[in-house]
Formats: C-alpha cells, structure tokens, sequence
C-alpha cells in the first residue's frame, strides 16, 4: 500500500516534466529557430550568450540557440559532420584556420549571398576584411578577431629592476630582459606562448614574409609551405635557446598558458588579444601590454595577421531561415553589440564605426591595455604576406607544426630538422588536398 | 535421447536474427566499408574519390610519424596492462578479506569504471598540473620535476597513471567475482598440508582465477588500444611533440582534422584492427594452455 501511495508523486513530477517539454514547442509554432555552435568557452562563452540573448528579446519570431560545441577544431570537425549527416547548425564558427576548408566544402552559403549582396564589406576595419575575403569579397560573417601581443608582468619587471614601461621589442632583449628575471629570482621562468604554431606564423606575417606559395595561398591553391626557410629556422633557433637556457615555459597549444602567467610564474606571455579580458580581471599584479617583438636582421614590415573566428552559414537553410541568419548578424554587427563583444573579450571591435565610438568615449585611455591590440595592427603595413595564409586543411597542418616546435622547444630536436620534417608533413597534406581539387 | 529444445527448425535462426542484424550492420558493414575505403583518397564532404589502391598503405608503413606512433602504443598497451592487472589483482585480494565495512569499501574501489576516460584525463591533469598540481607539489618534495608538458617520458607515464587508475574498478570488480568462486575447501585442504599464505596465492588462487585475468588481458588490451582516446585529446593531444600520439589519435588527426584524409584513417583502422586480433588470438592461444575452466 506505502509503495502505491510513493509512486504518485512521482508520476506527477515525471508528468509535469513531460508537460514543461512540450509546452514551449507547442507555443512557439510560428517561431524560427537558428542553431549556433561556437567554440567559446569560459568568460568569452557569457558574452555570446548575452549578445544571442539580446536579439531573441528584441525579435520575438526567431529564437537563435548557442551552443558551445568544442575547442575550434572540434568544432569545425563537428560541423561538417552534423552537415554529412543532414543536419547541419545554421551556423558556425570557424576559426581563420578552417577558411579555405569552409570555402571548398561545398557546404556554405557566402554571405554575400545571406545578405542579398547588402552587406558592407567597407564597414570593418581592413586587417579583417583582408582576412575572409577571398578575390576581394567576404565569404563569412566577420565574429571575432585577435591577434597576438605579449601580456607582462610589471610588478616582475620591478623586482628584477627592469623598467616596468619598457617591455622587450626584439627577440634579443626578451632574451636579456629574460634571463634578468631569471637570474634575479623575480620569476621561476621569463616568457611562455599561447597558440605557438599562431605566433609562428604571425612572426612571418609581422616580418612580411610569406608562409606559403601562390601568395600564402591567396592566388591560388598552396602546394607548399615555407617553413623551414631561414627566417623559420631563425624564429625557432632563438625559441630554442630560450628553452635551453631555462627562460621559456612551454604552456600547451591553446590557453593553458594563461593559468600559470595569472599566477606569476613567468613575466611575459604571447597571446592572442582576446584573453585580454579575462586576464584583466583574474591578475593581482599590474598588467602590462605590448607589441609581438621583431626578430634582428629581418627587417621588412608587415603586419600583425588576424586569428579569431567568422560565421560561416551553412548550406540548407529555407527562405525563412536565411531572413532570421542576416537578421541576426546586423545584429550582431550593430555598434552596441559590437562594443559589448570587444569590451567583455577584447577581441577587436570589428566595425570601423564601433572604434570611432570607442575613441569618443574615451574607452581606450582608460583601458590602455586594450589599445595595444590596435596599435599594434595599424602600425603595420597590410601587405600580401599579411592577409593571412589560406591553406587546404591547415587544420591538420597546425597540428604538425604545434608538433615540430614541442619537438623544438621541449624534445631539443634541432629546429631544422624539426622544420624540415614538419614541411615535408605540411606538403604531403597539400598534395592531397590538391589532387582532389585539381585545377 | 533427449527431445530437441526447438521442434520449429525456423525459430532458432529468427531468434538469432536481431543479433546478426545488429552485427551486420554496426560492425560487419563499417568494417567493409572501412576496407573499400581504405583504398581511395576521398574529400569527406564533397565525396569527391581518387582510387590509390594500397598507396595510404604503403605510406603509414614508411611515414615515421606512423613508426613512431606504433611504438609509442606499443609502449602504452604494455605498460596499461600490466599495472591494470597487477594493481587490481593486489587490490582485490585485500578487499576479499573479511574485514569490517568491506561493502563500502568495494564500492568505492569500483567507481572509477564510472567516470569517462576524458574525466579520468581531467582529474589527472589537475593533480599533476605543473603550476597547481597536488601531486606535483607533493613530488617536488622528493626532488622530482614531474611535467608532462614539458618532458616526453612524463608525458607517457602521466597517460599510462591516468589510464591504468580508470580501469582499475573494472578489473577489480572481475578479480572479486572469480575470487569469490574460488572454492574454500580447496584452499582449506591446502592450508592443513601446510601451504603458506604466499604458496596458496601462487599454486592454488592464481591459476584458479586464470580464466577471468585471460578475459581481462583481452578486454585491458582493447581498452588501452582504442578507448584511450578522450584521455589524450583532453590533456597532451598527442604532445609533446609525438611523443604520446598513439594509433587512434594519429587516426583521429588524420581522419578528422583533415577533410581528405578519411582514406588514410581507414587504413589506419585497418591496420589497428588486424593488430589487435592477432593480440587477442595470441593471448588467447597462449594463456588458455595455462588456464583451468573448471
């Protein structure tokens, strides 16, 4: 008898659960709904919410769900699985690695094509643009974009006695400011990288070298890689001589980095720009922010390149669907939002509409920190080698590089060998991808 | 003359049917599939198809990423093995002492076969973290520099610890089960002749609970071949430099990270495949000799 009377209430819960599933579906019949799956996570992840948040509010008739699906790679991979299998997210970001892999997927809809050829490719600032335009026009809706600066630390500086305002600009002086820290005791080590295979290249991008063929693969399909050139060698003989002599700390090939720089065990950290935020927030010491430094004897100018990602729609959305995607990116793309992305982030405000509004409120004095970023990219020159190499399956190819310089910095492997092997990797996965898409 | 269990000569098959189809089509026709594609280089979304023949092949067998990664499983699936089925067994004969609260204390050496390989990759990742890390902290204490982002050696050991504790409940929850079957009085007769404690373990229990270590020799086999996967992606990704990239996670980076590579993985899982059930014909073959069915 007890055990009947237990039960009801459990069927009760259970039949209010089912009735809360269904209720809101029957409701919103008339609503369209949108699938976002980004790689956002941590801090970053709260602001794609409140920004998806703000729009479902103000339009009633679309509901757009977020959904962080992964590191980028994951994601990407996830994507164009869910699309082999037919049932595809509208849409996704991508980082500016998955680009040309997006691009020949045959599974996207261009933007250009969304937004019935009203979009305004003038609007964002041009290091973006440069970007994700391939033979002059946007393929994807520009999201967030970074790049790479050094993050130090001045109370470190202080306690080795380097002065606090002049954070290293050639690979020499992170070298001797380095071993200063070190040999003081101010730090347990002196430098550490985010995204290492990323700084690689935006070292050949800042010196205004190229990384690849067919102009880093702008002109056409790349078939080979420069990585083991002299510059190459160069850049990861000195990484080397940082890890030999006790300086570099290795910290994993994405953010892992981070954690031990908030914590104080080494002074500068090369990172991409849109950790800003949650470093900001999480250090207890001053935080210093500078440009990525220049390596002696390469003298060309360049420019920083963009990383981050872009919203590429995928291919079979309705009429109805489409409307809701271009809806959103306005959204999205308004200065207000623009402004709450790159504030919470530091990410770059993508519009040069929403900089200008930034400048007039005086955003940048205040947050000098987030100037830097800026700076750094206006400084430079936005030559070809400087738009960002487009690589078939550079996913892939990341992977083989983030390889070779663990194999540098961690394993002691000789950087040409290591480069070398890494090219010949690199030009395999090319020639693949080439001979199935051959012109 | 016994009757026949079945009298219809039709049910039996229909009775198996649900099985085989189930075989047939989540394991016979990814396997062939897998074998066809093996043989192409084909772009994952477009489905465009280039025939190589056995080039995908011949090229694992030359590519020293590949050598390398057979190597490092080699080294891995050994390693995983033996100290799953040495710590288990040691565990699990302390835990099939009747000693006071016993219940709660199984329990609690079973639970790790719950957590999911990536979870048990986490938990390990933060006991060790460098900066952080308990057990880093306690280590350093003897002098020990335990990085496993920073060094190749620690980098395997870390995957073999964290693996090895994940199935470690499994194990044990099998070594208790066949210990339990183990019949009293033999080890009793034994014990009036004079057997001491270390003699009963060797001659009696451990060739008595033979045909549970053979199935988990089996099962720890396959496990430390393909489930290890989560563990490694969450925590070195194949790092530092190759130096824990293992079968399936070179898989993986070929297969997945690339979109023309599905080819080359499948003849990865072609390869994989064949390794594994030769291990396992092998294990089988030699450790039945020595094992007692009762």
């Amino acid at each position: 008898m007890m055990k009947r009377f237990r039960a009801i209430p459990a069927f009760v819960a259970f039949a209010a659960i089912l009735v809360a599933a269904v209720a809101p579906v029957a409701a919103q019949d008339d609503v369209t709904t949108i699938t976002f799956w980004h790689a956002m996570s941590g801090s970053r992840a709260d602001v794609v919410q409140q920004i998806v948040d703000a729009f479902n509010e103000a339009n009633p008739d679309v509901q757009v769900i977020a959904e962080f699906t992964g590191s980028y790679a994951e994601t990407l991979t996830k994507a164009l699985a869910a699309y082999q299998a037919g049932e595809p997210p509208n849409i996704v970001q991508v980082y500016e690695v998955g680009t040309r892999t997006m691009l020949d997927s045959g599974a996207i809809i261009p933007i250009m094509e969304v937004s019935g050829g009203t979009l305004d490719q003038s609007r964002f600032v041009e290091p973006i643009t440069n970007y994700y335009a391939i033979d002059g026009e946007l393929r994807c809706m520009p999201f967030n974009s970074s790049t790479a600066m050094i993050y130090y630390n001045k109370d470190i500086f202080r306690a080795a006695g380097l002065d606090p305002e002049r954070p290293p600009q050639t690979f020499q002086e992170v070298y001797e400011m380095g071993k200063q820290i070190v040999e003081s005791g101010a730090a347990p080590y002196a430098i550490s990288f985010g995204w290492p295979a990323w700084i690689l290249e935006q070292m050949y991008a800042k010196h205004n070298i190229f990384l690849a063929n067919e102009g880093n693969g702008r002109e056409g399909l790349a078939t080979e890689v420069y990585l083991n050139n002299d510059f190459g060698v160069a850049v990861l003989t000195e990484w080397k001589k940082w890890a030999d002599e006790g300086l570099l700390f290795y910290g994993g090939r994405e953010y892992a980095a981070n954690d031990p720089f908030i914590a104080g065990q080494f002074a500068m950290l090369a990172q991409s720009t849109s950790s800003l935020g949650g470093i900001e927030r999480a250090v207890d010491f001053e935080l210093g922010t500078a440009f990525l430094p220049r390596l002696e004897g390469y003298d060309e100018i360049g420019n920083n390149v963009v990383g981050g990602g872009c919203l590429w729609t995928m291919a079979g959305a309705t009429e109805e669907e489409l409307d809701a995607i271009w809806r959103f990116y306005q959204h999205l793309a308004s200065p207000e939002m623009d402004m709450t992305w790159h504030k919470g982030t530091g990410y770059f405000p993508a519009s040069k509409e929403t900089v200008e509004l930034l400048e007039a409120e005086g955003w940048f004095e205040e947050h000098p920190n987030f100037r830097t970023a800026f700076d750094q990219i206006l400084a430079g020159e936005n030559t070809p080698a400087a738009a960002g190499v487009l690589l078939g399956d550079f996913v892939l190819i990341r992977d083989i590089v983030g390889a070779a310089i663990e194999d540098v910095v961690v394993n002691g492997v000789d950087p040409q060998e290591a480069l070398d092997f890494a090219t010949e990797e690199s030009n395999q996965v090319l020639a693949d991808y080439a001979s199935l898409f051959g012109e | 003359m016994v009757a026949p269990v079945f009298r219809n000569r039709i049910l039996p098959y229909l009775l198996l049917l649900p099985s085989a189809a189930l075989v047939l089509v989540f394991f016979i026709y990814p396997a062939v599939q897998s074998l066809e594609l093996s043989l192409y280089r084909v772009h994952r979304v477009r489905g465009v198809k280039l025939y190589v023949g056995l080039e995908n092949f011949e090229r694992l067998f030359t590519s020293t990423t590949y050598l390398n990664s057979l190597e490092v499983t080699a080294k891995f699936v050994v390693a995983v093995v033996f100290f799953a089925l040495a710590i288990s067994l040691a565990l699990a004969v302390g835990a099939s002492q009747p000693i006071r609260g016993f219940g709660a204390y199984r329990t609690l050496l079973i639970w790790t076969y719950a957590l999911s390989p990536a979870i048990a990759g986490l938990i390990w990742a933060l006991l060790t973290d460098p900066a952080i890390g308990v057990l880093t902290g306690a280590l350093s204490k003897f002098g020990i520099d335990f990085n496993w982002r920073r060094s190749q050696s620690d980098a395997l050991i870390f995957i073999t610890a964290a693996a090895v504790w994940k199935i470690l409940g499994y194990n044990i929850l099998f070594f208790l089960a066949g210990l339990k079957n183990i019949p009293r009085d033999v080890i009793e007769a034994a014990s009036l002749d004079g057997a001491n404690a270390w003699t009963r373990f060797w001659k009696m229990i451990f060739p008595l609970l033979m045909p549970v270590t053979l199935f988990l020799l089996i099962m720890n086999t396959l496990y430390a071949s393909f489930e290890t996967f989560g563990l490694i992606d969450i925590t070195t990704q194949g790092g530092p430099g190759r130096a824990t990239n293992v079968l399936v996670y070179n898989l993986y980076n070929d297969g997945f990270k690339s979109t023309t590579g599905i080819g080359l993985a499948s003849a990865q899982s072609i390869i994989l495949l064949g390794i594994v059930a030769t291990l396992t014909v092998f294990q089988y073959r030699f450790v039945s000799r020595r094992t007692f069915y009762q």
